[in-house]
């Protein structure tokens, strides 16, 4: 945590017993700068934690650089402001080390401070009185140092859970205490098998020691790796060529195509002749895209069932595989119902197989057709219609199977409870029909 | 198609901007163009660009002149940026949808009258079809207008430079509203659709269109009205021509339909597949159809069309022999996509049978299906065979496949070798001249990339292997398994020790320094945590690529890859769940569909353009799966097998993407975790827990990644809770998983056992198989793992006492691991044992003792 220069620095101003602590003090600020404080200050409050690391006069010396490094501050933002109060309240450290704090805590800015500051480490312990000192209760110095008020940054257990990673190791003779002061190192004497030097320590674990401490070692596996998967390694075959096409339609003759959509576009306003509506289906037939592009939309579908229903029909039939044939069976299910829009329906019937759904709504739309007409002579005829259509569509049907037959059942049944057969005189017809079914 | 509702008038001129125009001009233009169209034909290409050059002073900014001009010029002297051409395209396209708004804003005028009755009396709804109606139509403007062929093209390219994506984006409004594109374009948008969806691995689409051709081809010739053959292209209208063909059943005979090809609608139908749709099981006599289909073919040279027709399907002397063998192909290759093996050995034995053993492609396809059941010298005898007869150009793809057999043979450094080989091939095809859109195909080293970077990945090498999934990630960018690898490059870079992190290695040394002598002697423990903190590497604060575009792996990178991994699982699971309705809810849907699309809400009308094309290939499918499909001639085996083929390579890709997303979601959390974000780190290991069907190994993980997040978070009560799922009484821990676990983990191979041994063929080698399994650590480490990390939750919670029990019981299972070793020297050094510790200390092999003498003499 601290380089070897600076440990040789500190050493030296903790060994210095004799000085008066605010010489040191100032000396301690001229010598490290602001950004290493910290650091240092942590290594001593590390090495304070073991009570025989340091002697008396350099621990004293230690917390007065604890203390004095953070004392133009409030005593409640010195971060070691807790290790300060513990340190008083610790009944087994000597009394005069307390008594030293304490007074270095209650005394800050005050004259008095300077009082203990103008003496030496060494000359506070010789002039120790231990009669004289009480020791106020934890709490109450907690109080008045440690600011409650102040929000406890997050703190996460798992981190500060870590454990100080010195370990006294003491290598003496087996049976020796490694306590006993034989095995302190005499000056001018020669070494003997256990003796150690304690600032030859201090030294080395001030270069050594690392803020964080023994941390728990939680173990987390690496997840696996995926195994490759059966398709993942890609195999490779030659590909198929795709090359560019020719537009043929560029700048083609469209005559042909044209006439056709003239005529259909006829078609829309009115009845072709025989002949024109023989040429529409043959064109139509030679070419089995032209459907697509005869100019009929969706939209036009009505005009052409009323005015060309059997053009129509084949149009539709082209359309069966369009993707827009939904949309033309929409327009045809939801449109006025006339004769000629039976006859397409009936004729498609015959051709194509028309979705179920459609025919359902077909069949509705016409019987609601029946129904709204005002004009009584015009039902009776739309009602005549629709009879002979059911009819026809029984007919044709009966083959596909009672899965049809059900449905029209289940329509006439609504049609009786509307009292549709009721009101109507083509009454007769619907009973044949009703019985047929049944 | 509203283009076409000009009035009579207008719509006798040949093109939308020629209205004044007269008669000569366009005629002598027409001619022009024909006999630029001939020239192409004949593939005198210099003279059609003249041609051309002189069309386009009669039409300047014709887009359409200037779109074969385009083409002439690609043909004449290559393309070497296949972009600009893309661009060229665009432009047309634009132009021409610019011309046909402007006359259909025309037509809109001319007809709104007329429609005027009908809009307002049928109200909204009405209304809004024709609205869709118009935008279907909009996709092909007929005419001058039409750019069907221009979007063809463009599909082209995209897919020459692997550009799957979006060749599909434009191939498929094409496909869906396919009938009105003439059948010779339409043939060449079915099978590019096949091979985009084929190498995109979209199984239904591909369905689709197989079925669709084996139908067209085996029906009838393919330009007479037989459009009705290939209804399973249009699956809204399924059930609608079935009444036209039972009706034609009767009325036809072979003779009637082979010998008059002006015949009606009806009598087109082959009734030969008629009676083949009554013997439907029979997926075999397909074939036979198509061996007539090939007749009919020949013989049906009636319409002009056609002659069109064969010489541009097929680029090569055109056969219909090629068709047949072109369709057959395609099935092979759609069932080895869909590891549907039994099909697969049937089809490639038919499929040698037609090519004798004497086709290269054919050779290449029969190693894949030895390759994909583990049959690998086989494979490799194979195409070793296949090799001699290997044109040029694909040479590249013999040495890939090759690589590819030997990495499943656990050699990976031969296999890279051999991928390596293949890459240098691959970039030489590149220098051809002229360079042709086919080249660009040819050149396969994006795809081979991807084969080296794993193998480099399994050679322990992360940082090339990284590199190789970077340049694969430029077509492959949509595969969740892409990112995962990359990110799993990051992590064996972590654990190879490359990269810095607040995670430990799993084998590290402890260092401790012996400070003092004597008496004084005392140990200060290095925390390797710490070191690696300190040892502060080169910092990228978070940049992935550096200034030489190179990739640094990191992990905050890693986290960035597992993100797209899961997002993209995210999006691909959507479809899974759209699609994976039980089969009785499958024909409602269906049928749903059919009712809905009368109602005008047809599922191409749904709104989310983006969402579409999965859509459309989920309908598809049903319709496949739907029973009415059944009732279609021809390909009714054929329907079923696609169908089975179909799910049972949907519920592979489930569990392939279950695989993957535990992967992900455990990578996630552990990266998370390394990260210091513990929060992130637990919501992560928590979702892995919820995986249904989650592999004992990972769930094993997730809680101890839950756990170590708990810690972090002040929570050691929770956290010992989910360690403590594995401790029965007496606090014993259970094995987490067992060794099978770690085998089962294998996707199992879609073949039946007992089919394989019959075969005598595959004799399972274990050693063969080690390479798949999972490499992870034993269970009863697993344990020791539990029991330390229990003994630090212990720790947390005050209850130091457990604590060391648990500590000596992990040394007693995993004596030798360093991380055991520290935790009990911790908990001992908490308890104030330090003579314990120490003693521990000086046992452990892993620690090394560094006198600080040294140091301090000099600076004393």
């Amino acid at each position: 945590m601290i380089g070897v220069e600076e440990s040789r620095t500190l050493l030296s101003l903790l060994a210095a017993e004799q000085r008066p602590l605010e010489e040191i003090v100032t000396d301690f600020n001229t010598k490290f700068p602001r950004s290493r404080l910290f650091n240092v200050c942590c290594s001593l409050a590390i090495l304070l934690e073991d009570k025989k690391m340091f002697k008396s006069t350099q621990r004293l010396v230690a917390f007065t650089i604890l203390h004095q490094t953070y004392s133009s501050q409030q005593p409640s933002a010195n971060p070691f402001i807790s290790l300060l109060v513990d340190a008083v309240c610790d009944d087994e450290a000597e009394k005069y080390e307390r008594a030293f704090i304490l007074q270095l805590l209650s005394h800050a800015g005050s004259g008095n401070n300077k009082e203990i500051l103008k003496q030496s480490a060494a000359d506070f312990i010789k002039g120790f009185d231990p009669s004289s000192h009480v020791f106020p209760p934890h709490e109450q110095l907690q109080q008045q140092f440690c600011d409650k008020s102040r929000p406890q940054s997050y703190s996460c257990l798992f981190r500060d859970a870590s454990v100080k990673n010195v370990v006294p190791d003491p290598d003496v003779p087996n049976g020796c205490d490694p306590n006993s002061p034989e095995f302190d190192l005499q000056p001018g004497a020669k070494p003997k098998i256990g003796s150690g030097d304690r600032d030859e320590t201090i030294n080395g674990i001030l270069q050594n020691l690392s803020l964080e401490g023994l941390g728990p070692r939680w173990i987390r596996p690496l997840p696996p790796r995926l195994p490759v998967l059966d398709g993942e390694l890609v195999w490779l075959n030659p590909d198929n060529n795709h090359e560019l096409l020719w537009d043929y339609g560029m700048c083609a003759d469209t005559s042909r195509g044209a006439a056709v959509r003239d005529l259909i576009a006829k078609a829309l306003k009115g009845p072709l002749a025989p002949l024109q509506q023989e040429q529409v289906l043959v064109e139509l037939e030679n070419d089995s895209k032209l459907v697509y592009h005869c100019g009929l939309t969706p939209r036009k579908l009505p005009e052409l069932v009323e005015n060309n229903p059997l053009i129509a029909v084949e149009v539709l039939i082209k359309l069966m595989n369009s993707s827009e044939i939904a949309e033309y069976f929409t327009v045809l299910v939801s449109m006025n119902m006339s004769l000629h829009s039976m006859e397409v329906v009936n004729r498609l019937t015959t051709a194509v197989e028309l979705p179920t759904e459609f025919i359902h709504m077909y069949i509705t739309n016409c019987i609601s057709s029946c129904e709204n007409t005002k004009d009584k002579y015009m039902q009776n005829r739309l009602v005549r219609l629709v009879c002979v259509f059911l009819q026809s569509l029984i007919r044709n049907k009966i083959i596909n199977g009672e899965y049809f037959q059900l449905e029209l059942f289940c329509y006439l049944e609504v049609i009786r409870c509307n009292y549709f057969i009721v009101a109507h005189p083509g009454m007769a017809t619907f009973i044949c029909i009703y019985f047929c079914v049944c | 198609m509203d283009s076409q509702d000009l009035s009579p008038s207008s719509s006798s001129t040949p093109s939308g901007d020629a209205s004044s125009m007269d008669e000569d001009d366009v005629s002598s233009t027409a001619g022009i163009a024909k006999e630029a169209a001939c020239l192409f034909n004949s593939q005198r290409y210099a003279e059609c660009i003249d041609v051309l050059n002189k069309l386009l002073q009669k039409k300047p900014n014709n887009p359409k002149v200037l779109h074969n001009l385009a083409v002439a010029k690609y043909f004449l002297n290559g393309c070497s940026d296949p972009r600009a051409l893309l661009e060229v395209l665009k432009k047309f396209k634009t132009r021409s949808r610019e011309l046909a708004c402007a006359s259909e804003e025309k037509a809109e005028i001319v007809s709104n009258p007329g429609n005027s009755v009908i809009s307002g009396s049928k109200g909204s709804s009405i209304t809004r079809h024709q609205c869709a109606a118009a935008n279907s139509a909009s996709v092909s403007y007929v005419g001058e207008f039409d750019t069907s062929i221009a979007m063809f093209n463009t599909a082209v390219i995209l897919f020459h430079i692997y550009e799957y994506v979006n060749a599909r984006l434009v191939l498929e409004p094409l496909y869906q509203n396919i009938s009105p594109i003439d059948e010779t374009t339409a043939l060449h948008i079915r099978l590019l659709l096949l091979d985009v969806s084929l190498f995109s691995h979209d199984a239904s689409r591909a369905a689709d269109v197989i079925l669709y051709l084996a139908n067209a081809f085996g029906v009838s010739c393919l330009t007479s009205p037989a459009d009705n053959g290939g209804v399973t292209s249009q699956h809204q209208s399924l059930n609608l021509v079935k009444k036209a063909f039972l009706s034609t059943n009767n009325s036809t005979s072979l003779e009637a339909s082979n010998s008059d090809p002006t015949a009606s609608l009806n009598a087109s139908e082959n009734p030969l597949s008629r009676t083949q749709s009554d013997d439907a099981a029979k997926y075999e006599t397909l074939l036979s159809t198509l061996n007539i289909d090939v007749h009919n073919l020949e013989k049906a040279a009636d319409p002009p069309s056609l002659n069109d027709f064969s010489r541009s399907l097929f680029y090569h002397p055109a056969s219909a022999g090629d068709l047949k063998l072109k369709l057959h192909l395609y099935i092979v290759q759609f069932l080895l996509l869909t590891r549907n093996l039994k099909a697969v050995k049937r089809e490639v034995k038919e499929l040698m049978n037609i090519v004798r053993g004497d086709s290269c492609v054919a050779l290449l396809l029969k190693s894949q299906f030895e390759y994909t059941r583990g049959n690998y010298h086989k494979a490799i005898k194979i195409l070793m065979a296949s090799n001699s007869r290997m044109e040029s150009g694909i040479e590249n793809i013999f040495n890939n496949n090759l690589g590819c057999i030997y990495h499943c043979l656990g050699k990976h450094h031969t296999s890279l070798v051999f991928f390596s080989k293949a890459l240098r091939i691959s970039s030489s095809l590149r220098s051809e001249k002229p360079l042709k859109l086919l080249n660009f195909s040819q050149d396969k080293s994006l795809l081979i990339v991807y084969n080296c970077g794993l193998q480099y990945l399994a050679c322990g090498r992360p940082t090339v292997a990284a590199r190789c999934f970077q340049k694969a990630s430029l077509i492959l960018h949509s595969r969740p398994l892409l990112w995962l690898r990359m990110a799993e490059c990051c992590l064996l870079a972590l654990e190879k020790g490359h990269l810095r992190s607040s995670g430990l290695p799993a084998n590290e040394e402890v260092r401790v320094h012996v400070v003092g002598k004597g008496k004084w002697r005392q140990l200060v423990l290095e925390d390797g945590d710490l070191r690696s903190k300190h040892l502060d590497p080169v910092e990228h604060d978070g940049r992935v690529l550096g200034s030489d575009s190179q990739l640094y792996l990191s992990i905050p990178f890693a986290r960035q890859c597992l993100y797209n991994a899961f997002h993209l699982l995210y999006a691909v699971e959507s479809k899974f769940s759209k699609s994976t309705l039980p089969p009785s809810s499958v024909s409602e849907e269906d049928k749903l569909g059919h009712s809905t699309s009368l109602k005008g809400l047809n599922h191409k009308n749904l709104p989310g353009g983006d969402s579409k094309p999965s859509n459309e290939t989920v309908v598809s499918a049903q319709a496949i799966a739907n029973g009415d499909a059944k009732e279609l001639k021809g390909g009714t085996g054929l329907i079923v097998i696609l169908q089975n083929s179909i799910s049972s390579y949907e519920d592979l890709l489930r569990r392939e993407n279950r695989m993957i997303k535990q992967a992900v979601l455990a990578n996630l959390a552990y990266v998370e975790l390394n990260l210091e974000n513990p929060l992130k780190a637990l919501l992560a290991a928590r979702y892995l827990l919820r995986l249904p069907e989650c592999s004992q190994i990972y769930i094993f993980l997730g809680h101890v990644y839950v756990a170590e997040a708990l810690c972090h978070l002040n929570r050691p009560k929770e956290a010992a809770e989910h360690l403590s799922v594995y401790v029965s009484d007496g606090n014993k821990i259970e094995l987490p998983y067992s060794e099978e676990d770690t085998e089962k983990w294998r996707v199992e191979k879609g073949t039946d056992s007992e089919e394989l041994n019959s075969d005598l063929v595959t004799v399972q080698n274990p050693s063969l198989e080690e390479h798949q399994a999972i490499v992870f650590i034993k269970p009863d480490e697993a344990c020791g793992a539990l029991y330390v990390n229990l003994a630090i939750v212990s720790v947390m919670q005050q209850h130091l006492e457990q604590a060391y029990q648990y500590a000596i019981k992990a040394l007693s299972i995993i004596p030798r691991s360093l991380q055991a070793i520290l935790t009990a020297v911790y908990v001992e050094l908490l308890l104030g044992k330090t003579r314990e510790a120490l003693a521990r200390l000086k046992q452990c092999r892993h620690v090394i003792f560094l006198p600080s003498n040294a140091k301090l003499n000099s600076s004393w």
